[in-house]
């Protein structure tokens, strides 16, 4: 238990944000939601200061539709840091490597010090490369401030400084919300990316914008529809400027989460003392919900950062990765590479790879996220106190038992064991296969499927936590009943 | 909902970081105003050098 003594006077003066004291009006938690996200879109729109903006790309890529933020601004990172924090937590925690007790208080504190260390950590070493190594954010060669005239490593270390306080302000935004607000600021960031996004793919004014690209193709000649007999025109409409194919994949998305968070496993309770008071506690068939989805794609994430690093900086071995317009187009980071839309499978419309090769990489896709998916499903629900052992302790504590059953701890746990770990690897495992489905199929504003995933899923739990404060504004007797103050 | 039982307050509170309600005495404590008023005097700040630049 050496770390923990060593690392406590770190951990334990990390700054925190303030708990409100005793209950915070529905009405206030909602401003305060409001507030965070104007504020989010608000630094969104703030240019970094000394970036060459005409030059500069993306890192993130295709992963920034689940990692918020925005490409060239103050919020450069978004919430890239913190999941990449949280994998390392998860990991470490799930296989019990910490030896954190998230039961004792003292272990409590311990462990939000070292999340917010480890974001800290996690905001400099995603800023780093992206400012300092292989071009992704040119700088301007000179900067001049008020007479004082700034060199080229010097506007870089600029740049780094407002990307890195832009990081740290997301893990604050976070903080708030969390303990202010309603739901979390990293849910509120994503629904918010992806938001943005489903409606710039439905209302742009461009190629990308569904109902534009339907007006061209019904009342201009800028569209050329081919024949619908021999194919081509068909093709065209489903599949590329008509996205018949992504609206569907879209709709039924979203009807299948809807679906999906109904789908439970319904255990009866009944209270030990009081008759008639009865209840169900529901395992739900995506229990450990979407959010550990997240950490498997930004897994890939990091994987093909990396490889974007090294190529800017090297040429690599040709079986590791061959680049082409800084894609891979080949090698061991090719095969990683997510599937983020049909364009990247579909070989009859003329990809440069061979069919083999890219059943590869759909086999490699598929068995991370149905895999890493369930395993970070178990993790997910060990580390948030909702395995069996911590659910039967509060049913036990709220006085409730099933009936037919003694009323003790470990025999809840029993039955809970029977239904929770099953359905959270069914849940994971199925929550991945969608993703990479509704990926391959494409979606509305290349969104991607674990996008439209998060962002319906997140929405579903903030009505869920909206409906249930409601409640206990009208009722304040329910408060107790939900151990809250 | 059902009564008293924990169908949403517990599990959807859990984000991708978690906040528990023991705290220690010796932790710098920051007000939520002082965030937001970072986040705004940061953005125009950044903007505002940027036009003088």
């Amino acid at each position: 238990m050496g770390w923990k003594e060593a690392a406590e006077p770190v951990l334990t003066r990390m700054p925190a944000v303030r708990r409100p004291e005793g209950h915070v009006p529905f009405k206030r938690k909602l401003a305060w939601t409001a507030g965070i996200l104007i504020l989010y879109f608000f630094l969104t729109n703030i240019n970094l200061l000394g970036l060459n903006q005409a030059e500069a790309t993306d890192l993130f890529g295709q992963f920034r539709a689940i990692l918020a933020g925005e490409m060239g601004s103050i919020l450069q990172v978004g919430i890239g840091p913190i999941v990449t924090a949280s994998i390392v937590l998860q990991l470490l925690g799930g296989a019990n490597l910490l030896g954190l007790d998230t039961d004792d208080p003292r272990d409590q504190v311990l462990y939000q010090g070292l999340q917010k260390l480890l974001v800290v950590v996690m905001t400099a070493l995603t800023a780093l490369p992206m400012v300092f190594a292989g071009g992704f954010l040119p700088a301007q060669p000179t900067l001049t401030l008020g007479g004082v005239t700034f060199g080229e490593s010097g506007v870089q270390a600029l740049m780094f400084t407002q990307i890195f306080i832009g990081g740290i302000l997301i893990l604050y935004m976070d903080e708030v919300v969390s303990k202010w607000g309603v739901g979390s600021g990293i849910g509120l960031f994503i629904i918010a990316g992806v938001s943005q996004r489903l409606v710039a793919g439905f209302l742009s004014l461009s190629e990308e914008g569904f109902f534009f690209s339907w007006y061209q193709i019904l009342f201009t000649d800028d569209v050329q529809i081919g024949s619908l007999v021999g194919g081509d025109g068909l093709y065209q409409l489903i599949i590329s400027e008509g996205q018949i194919l992504a609206l569907f994949t879209t709709v039924l998305i979203f009807a299948i989460v809807v679906y999906a968070e109904s789908v439970r496993v319904e255990i009866p309770l009944s209270h030990a003392r009081v008759k008639g008071a009865r209840g169900r506690f529901p395992v739900k068939l995506i229990y450990a919900s979407v959010l550990p989805m997240i950490l498997v794609r930004a897994l890939q994430a990091n994987i093909q950062f990396l490889g974007q690093i090294v190529n800017s900086q090297t040429t690599m071995p040709s079986w590791l990765g061959v680049y082409a317009d800084g894609q891979p187009v080949s090698g061991f980071f090719y095969y990683t590479a997510p599937i983020y839309s049909p364009d990247d499978w579909m070989w009859w419309t003329g990809l440069t790879q061979e069919p083999w090769m890219i059943m590869i990489r759909i086999g490699v896709d598929l068995t991370f996220m149905v895999i890493g998916g369930a395993i970070f499903a178990i993790f997910w629900v060990e580390t948030t106190n909702m395995g069996p052992e911590s659910t039967a302790q509060q049913i036990q504590n709220s006085g409730m038992q099933i009936p037919g059953f003694r009323q003790n701890v470990g025999v809840v746990e029993k039955v809970m064991e029977r239904y929770i770990p099953q359905v959270t690897v069914i849940g994971g495992a199925l929550v991945g296969l969608l993703a990479v489905m509704a990926n391959m199929l494409g979606t509305i504003g290349a969104v991607t499927g674990t996008g439209l995933l998060l962002a319906v899923s997140i929405t579903y739990k903030l009505y869920e936590e909206i409906a249930e404060e409601q409640m206990m504004e009208m009722h304040p007797m329910m408060r107790e009943m939900f151990g809250k103050e | 909902m059902d009564k008293g039982q924990n169908t949403g307050g517990l599990m959807s509170s859990a984000g991708l970081v978690r906040y528990f309600d023991s705290e220690d005495d010796r932790a710098i404590r920051i007000d939520p105003k002082t965030v937001i008023a970072t986040g705004v005097l940061m953005g125009v700040l950044v903007q505002l050098l940027t036009f003088v630049s």
